[in-house]
């Protein structure tokens, strides 16, 4: 190691170590070759008795091969050593085949301490032997001796002084941890999952750390720290949100909480407790839970529970026993659901609940359905049938969970008049309006515009959408899955079916093409007569595919013909059924029955028929009021339940075909515009014209007994 | 922001709805429809009784957390939704 000054005078501190040289000589040998290397213009040794001369030293080879080496053979100056190492080494001189002498150096002598005893046996021993003796005698005569004088010394005593030292006071500070098994695993799972991340926050956090953070208790702040780390995905997002929350949290926490995703949430949450807390007992209701009165039966829940989904409705109906006082509504009328359903108590409808609310209120309720895959969710469609009555339309999804606010609201330009849920896409509602055009919506997404609109597209209705459905059908031709398809019916006649061209991944608006395969163009009739066929088209009101041969479906007109019609073929319908005098508002087949079919008018009647009879077989009048809408219940071939103006009614054909069987008045000024069964419990869900759809439960309707069919005649 | 804004309406517009606190992570109740005093009181008792309970559900599995937590009394009920940096707590009278 060379240390050079400005001028190139070797300066190298000299060690302090200086060892014998010749012993060193041999490795000085082989630094000196190495230190070379560098080409240094003056170069000295750092041995210690080499004083630094500047000399020229060759550039050698780095890796000076202990063969440039010179043997040590004797004690030669070190002067001689170096210039011996001086030569120039050439490519051949690696090459040379150098001899190697190893000798033996001199004895060293180190440190020698002449040992304090002898052997017995050496020259000197006598001698010793003899001052031994000598000094023996002298010890022996030494207590009466003259030549012994005692004299004592004494050691001086220093002065003793005291120094004191005081330090400063040691602030101790007592910091105790509760330790938690789950404080553990935070940070052990913390460290684990995103490490790097996790330092990164730290960066973050100890850069800025703002108060809010430093103030939590200590066992907060793993927490967070942890729960930090384990929602960001990548360190280099984590950073910068990190720091962007830092800082904003800096700036305003309390903006921060109440802005942040998580707080939505809960307040999600709270409003659906909240409801469930009102809501109870017309819950429980719905899900046909037992209401229990006595405190002391001990309730058995999971008997008649028709689908329980949501475990607090079990806790809630445990907790129900304990607060009788505080029932929302009279636990007698509930009582009769102990009883089970007999003859002699008649069917009535129970009002449970109204889903509306401050949006809804003063729209008319036009069209219900329910989702395929929740049967809990529900979508309803606002908008006027009149046309005198049109504003902008409204559809929503409302949920079980929370019935004072919907869970989605999509606003649309035009009354809402048709919609329904997808069967295969289960996300998707397509709605109708009453300008003719059809949007899709994906429920998924909280954002009020729809996912496909046709309101661009040339082929749109003219008139408004009457009634859509989501059908699946057998292809044939193309496999045999089923694929399902998008058919409305409209009121300038024509029934089409829509087909989706891009699936619904893209957000853009994209144009729904329609083919023309399935137009049909509905003649109207004048005057009574069967094989005139006119050009003229008719306006179409609804249609229902049948349940089983999905081919063939009705359609009702708005003069009051149901027609049957193929979708293989589309020029000329295979039957006409005549019997309604004013417009068909709605025709159902029967889901166990497939023979027959129903269907309701403004004639203020409803007729069912027999597929293969042209003629009516039964009709139902009940009151002066047009029949908006009719429905078969899911669970009896023989029930239904008819929306008339201001009542709904339920028949049941077993038991009374001239007057329904029950029926609920609707309040002075209301109507009611549509029903629907629930699928998985005995409700009926009826909208009206005030935007409420009132929640009934039907009791005491005898359950089927048999499935078969009873033709009546 | 709306959104939460209108949800906490709905909440506090609710008949039986007594008042609701929002509280951040240290106890300090930001946003209220009580009045001062019974606001930071609720808050303070409420705060550490949640504390409470999420350690002990988490103990009792670490991988599991407090989401919600209800206190049902003679009076009242005292509904408080815990999340990792705010609490929100409402407390509704029973109507009868």
């Amino acid at each position: 190691l060379q240390v050079f000054d400005e001028e190139g005078k070797d300066v190298t501190p000299h060690p302090l170590f200086h060892a014998d040289p010749n012993t060193v000589v041999p490795r000085q040998g082989k630094r000196l070759a190495s230190t070379v290397h560098l080409g240094a213009t003056g170069s000295g040794s750092s041995s210690t008795s080499i004083s630094n001369a500047s000399t020229a030293e060759s550039t050698s080879d780095e890796t000076a091969e202990p063969g440039s080496r010179r043997d040590t053979t004797s004690l030669a100056d070190v002067q001689v050593r170096r210039e011996e190492i001086e030569e120039e080494l050439t490519k051949e001189d690696l090459d040379r085949r150098v001899d190697i002498y190893l000798s033996e150096t001199e004895t060293l002598w180190i440190l020698e301490m002449p040992p304090d005893v002898v052997s017995v046996e050496s020259e000197a021993a006598g001698r010793v032997v003899e001052r031994n003796k000598i000094y023996v005698d002298i010890c022996k005569t030494r207590p009466g001796n003259d030549r012994f004088v005692e004299k004592t010394m004494q050691t001086i005593n220093g002065a003793a002084k005291n120094k004191e030292v005081q330090c400063d006071r040691i602030i101790m500070e007592d910091k105790g941890v509760m330790v938690t098994s789950w404080d553990l695993s935070d940070s052990f799972y913390g460290l684990a999952i995103e490490p790097t991340s996790k330092a990164e926050g730290g960066r973050a956090t100890s850069g800025k750390s703002s108060k809010s953070r430093t103030a939590k208790e200590h066992e907060q702040t793993s927490i967070h720290s942890a729960y930090h780390c384990s929602t960001t995905s990548s360190p280099v997002i984590s950073d910068s949100a990190a720091l962007a929350r830092t800082h904003e949290e800096e700036q305003c926490p309390s903006e921060a909480i109440l802005r942040s995703e998580n707080f939505q949430q809960h307040l999600f949450f709270m409003e659906r407790i909240l409801m469930e807390n009102i809501f109870q007992p017309k819950l429980a209701a719905y899900r046909q839970f037992p209401v229990l009165i006595d405190p002391d039966v001990t309730s058995d829940t999971s008997g008649t529970a028709a689908a329980v989904k949501e475990a607090e409705q079990e806790e809630h109906d445990r907790g129900k026993k304990e607060e009788q006082k505080e029932a929302f509504t009279d636990p007698s009328i509930l009582s009769d659901l102990n009883k089970t359903p007999e003859e002699t108590v008649p069917p009535r409808l129970e009002w449970l609940w109204s889903y509306r609310c401050d949006l809804t209120n003063g729209h008319s309720v036009s069209s219900m359905a329910w989702s395929k895959v929740n049967p809990d969710l529900l979508a309803v469609g606002y908008g006027a049938f009149d046309f005198k009555e049109q504003k902008k339309g409204l559809a929503c999804c409302w949920s079980l969970k929370n019935p004072m606010w919907p869970e989605r609201i999509f606003r649309c330009e035009h009354g809402v008049t048709a919609l329904d849920f997808s069967t295969s896409s289960p996300n998707l509602l397509a709605v109708g309006t009453y300008d003719g055009s059809v949007a899709i919506y994906d429920v998924r997404s909280c954002k009020d515009a729809a996912l496909l609109a046709s309101s661009e597209s040339s082929n749109k209705h003219t008139g408004p959408v009457w009634q859509l459905r989501w059908v699946e059908q057998d292809r044939g031709a193309t496999g045999d899955s089923k694929k399902e398809r998008l058919i409305c019916i409209s009121a300038d006649g024509q029934v089409t079916e829509w087909l989706i061209q891009k699936r619904l991944d893209c957000p853009d608006l994209v144009k729904i093409k329609r083919t023309e395969s399935e137009k049909k163009k509905l003649p109207g009739e004048k005057g009574r007569k069967c094989e005139v066929l006119i050009s003229q088209q008719a306006a179409g009101m609804c249609f229902d595919f049948h349940p089983k041969d999905t081919n063939c479906y009705l359609v009702g007109t708005e003069e009051g013909h149901i027609h049957k019609c193929s979708c293989s073929c589309s020029e000329q319908f295979l039957e006409t059924y005549r019997g309604h005098k004013g417009p068909v508002y709605k025709v159902t087949w029967n889901p166990f029955s497939t023979d027959t079919f129903l269907s309701c008018s403004a004639d203020w009647s409803v007729i069912l028929w027999y597929q293969d009879s042209q003629r009516p077989i039964l009709t139902f009048t009940s009151t002066s009021a047009f029949v908006h809408d009719i429905t078969w219940s899911p669970k009896s071939a023989f029930v239904f339940a008819a929306a008339n103006e201001s009542r709904v009614e339920i028949w049941d054909l077993s038991v009374n075909i001239f007057n329904p069987v029950t029926s609920c008045l609707a309040s002075p000024r209301g109507k009611f515009t549509s029903v629907l069964f629930a699928k998985n419990t005995d409700c009926l869900l009826a909208g009206d014209g005030e935007g409420g759809v009132s929640v009934f439960e039907v009791q005491n309707l005898p359950a089927p007994n048999s499935n078969e069919v009873r033709c009546t005649r | 922001q709306a959104e939460v804004e209108e949800t906490l309406r709905r909440i506090q517009g609710h008949r039986g709805v007594i008042g609701t606190i929002v509280i951040n992570a240290e106890g300090i109740p930001i946003r209220t429809t009580f009045d001062n005093s019974t606001a930071v009181q609720y808050a303070g008792l409420l705060h550490e009784l949640t504390m409470k309970a999420r350690s002990a559900v988490r103990a009792l599995d670490p991988e599991n957390d407090l989401t919600f937590l209800r206190i049902r009394s003679k009076k009242h009920e005292i509904m408080v939704a815990a999340g990792n940096i705010s609490i929100k707590i409402t407390i509704e009278l029973y109507v009868l």
